[in-house]
């Protein structure tokens, strides 16, 4: 009984992901056009470790996960100011929490208009006299990086203050009183107690911001910039669906895939031992 | 506060004022019209795709609920031989990226000529929709007491009728937080459908928005007049199911 109820569960998940990562694992090391196959062999990965648009693409990751840290501090101030229940906090938390909803399609439309020549950004820049920076910022390959990432941090801000929240409101409130008994100012009290007992919450949210920096950014690239100027804002996961579809590369584009699943076992990993290590 | 409110929410307002204005009242002129509602409903077959991503996502969810919720049950109450091996299984592959399997899905989707209709779009989506709702619905399962359910068995329900009749209900506000939290996801969705859609016909609203954007159209205000409507359901789902919503968000803390 037990193995006829959870039999559709394993179907669907070995049929739909398991084979087909066990495939990607195979023809990672082929020259496949998507229906001729050509055996090439382990060095598909040391030809792939040699190529330097690879290390251009990776990095963009690792300058996208520079922008991490803020998606932690600026939801981790903003749910220390939510949790003292300041005037309208409910709606604060409404319209903060906003973007979880929206489809990063949705989000990139919206933020290209922002960051373009046009755009309210570059209008806020000539009001306070920074005239001079003035530019579209997705045609330069470093701005427009600092454009994606920027957008990146606004939408997590959302779904990272709500883990805090929930974090804080576990928090033993006697503590709290102790310390500002103890003459503790806010600041004192938010960096000495607050954020310390958080730190199951923080790591959590540290995980899940990188695990969407990798792997949940595709249509925000797609929208905003296309990867571009130039390999400019073209991520692991970008990179994947290019090489695959739009240059008929399909050994290539599985081989990228499977060095993204490698990536994220690794995160996996990390965010696996963690738990354990609460435990 | 306020200033921070206002950042979060200035691209909404951006959207609602951009798609009440024509083109000449965008680029500077007074006032609001409906021409670009207008002229978006001309370009591009809002009902069509939203009936399609309606479609999409019923079936793709009702595939994850089924799913999910029996198997969960099977992990957490009927512990069968294995169990705990195809639990693990299953809950690993939450760690595959979709990028990482979408090139040999695509490939043996096309063999099953599967992509011309909503099927492969459907099954993709349900099957990476179902590691973590078993995650969900088996700790779930786990929290309801054991006598429970050999109480039920012992009044002569076999486990079937014990799994629909007891088990199921219990697990409404659980199946919640796993319908909310995969919906967003699935009505957000481009990748998959911009590959497993490949019939213009099938195209979700997403992705109908994701290729007018990449395409020749430049004209904002019919844009933002797109975003603004393909992000309103989801939207409502978010305002009515926010509880639901955070609870599925910080389930993968593994309390």
């Amino acid at each position: 009984m037990g193995i006829l109820l959870s039999l559709p569960a394993f179907v669907l998940v070995v049929a739909l992901l398991g084979i087909p990562i066990l495939q990607a694992v195979y023809y990672s090391m082929t020259n496949w056009d998507g229906l001729t196959t050509v055996w090439v062999g382990p060095e598909t990965y040391v030809n792939l470790f040699l190529n330097p648009t690879f290390w251009r693409v990776l990095l963009n990751n690792g300058l996208l996960l520079l922008s991490v840290p803020f998606a932690i501090v600026i939801p981790l101030g903003i749910a220390a100011v939510l949790h003292e229940h300041v005037l309208g906090w409910r709606i604060f938390r409404v319209i903060y929490f906003l973007p979880t909803a929206i489809s990063w399609v949705v989000i990139g439309m919206v933020s290209a208009r922002f960051f373009a020549q046009e755009g309210l950004l570059n209008a806020i820049l000539a009001n306070v006299g920074l005239g001079a920076i003035q530019t579209d910022f997705l045609a330069h390959e470093n701005t427009a990086l600092f454009a994606v990432a920027v957008t990146f941090v606004w939408s997590m801000v959302g779904t990272n203050t709500i883990i805090f929240l929930t974090g804080m409101a576990t928090l033993d409130p006697s503590l709290h009183e102790a310390a500002r008994m103890d003459g503790a100012g806010p600041l004192r009290v938010f960096l000495s107690i607050t954020t310390p007992q958080l730190k199951p919450f923080i790591q959590f949210a540290f995980i899940m911001s990188m695990i969407t920096a990798f792997t949940a950014l595709f249509s925000l690239i797609f929208v905003m910039t296309g990867g571009g100027p130039g390999y400019g804002t073209t991520t692991l996961e970008f990179f994947v669906y290019q090489t695959a579809f739009s240059r008929g590369a399909f050994g290539t584009g599985a081989l990228l895939g499977v060095v993204l699943f490698v990536i994220m076992g690794i995160v996996g990993l990390l965010q696996l031992k963690l738990l354990r290590s609460r435990e | 506060m306020t200033a921070g409110a206002v950042i979060m929410f200035y691209p909404f307002w951006f959207m609602i004022d951009a798609s009440f204005k024509s083109t000449a009242q965008f680029r500077g002129a007074e006032g609001h019209s409906l021409e670009s509602w207008a002229k978006l409903f001309d370009i591009l077959p809002v009902g069509q795709q939203l009936l399609n991503s309606t479609i999409v996502c019923v079936f793709a969810l009702a595939i994850i609920v089924a799913v999910s919720t029996s198997a969960g049950f099977a992990f957490a109450k009927l512990r069968y031989r294995a169990a705990t091996l195809v639990f693990l299984l299953i809950i690993s592959a939450m760690l595959i990226p979709m990028q990482s399997i979408i090139i040999p899905a695509y490939v043996n989707l096309a063999q099953l000529n599967l992509l011309a209709s909503y099927t492969g779009a459907i099954l993709i989506y349900a099957a990476l929709g179902t590691p973590f709702a078993t995650f969900l619905m088996t700790a779930f399962y786990r929290g309801i007491p054991d006598e429970l359910i050999e109480a039920a068995v012992i009044d002569g329900l076999g486990y079937w009728r014990v799994f629909l009749r007891v088990a199921l209900p219990l697990s409404v506000p659980a199946i919640g937080t796993v319908v909310v939290l995969q919906f967003i996801q699935i009505w957000g969705d481009l990748l998959i459908g911009l590959l497993f859609l490949q019939n213009t016909d099938l195209r979700t609203i997403t992705v109908g928005l994701g290729v007018l954007a990449t395409g020749r159209l430049t004209d904002i205000p019919v844009l933002m007049a797109g975003s603004l409507l393909s992000a309103i359901p989801a939207i409502i789902v978010y305002l009515v199911f926010q509880r639901q919503l955070i609870s599925g968000l910080t389930a993968g803390m593994g309390k």
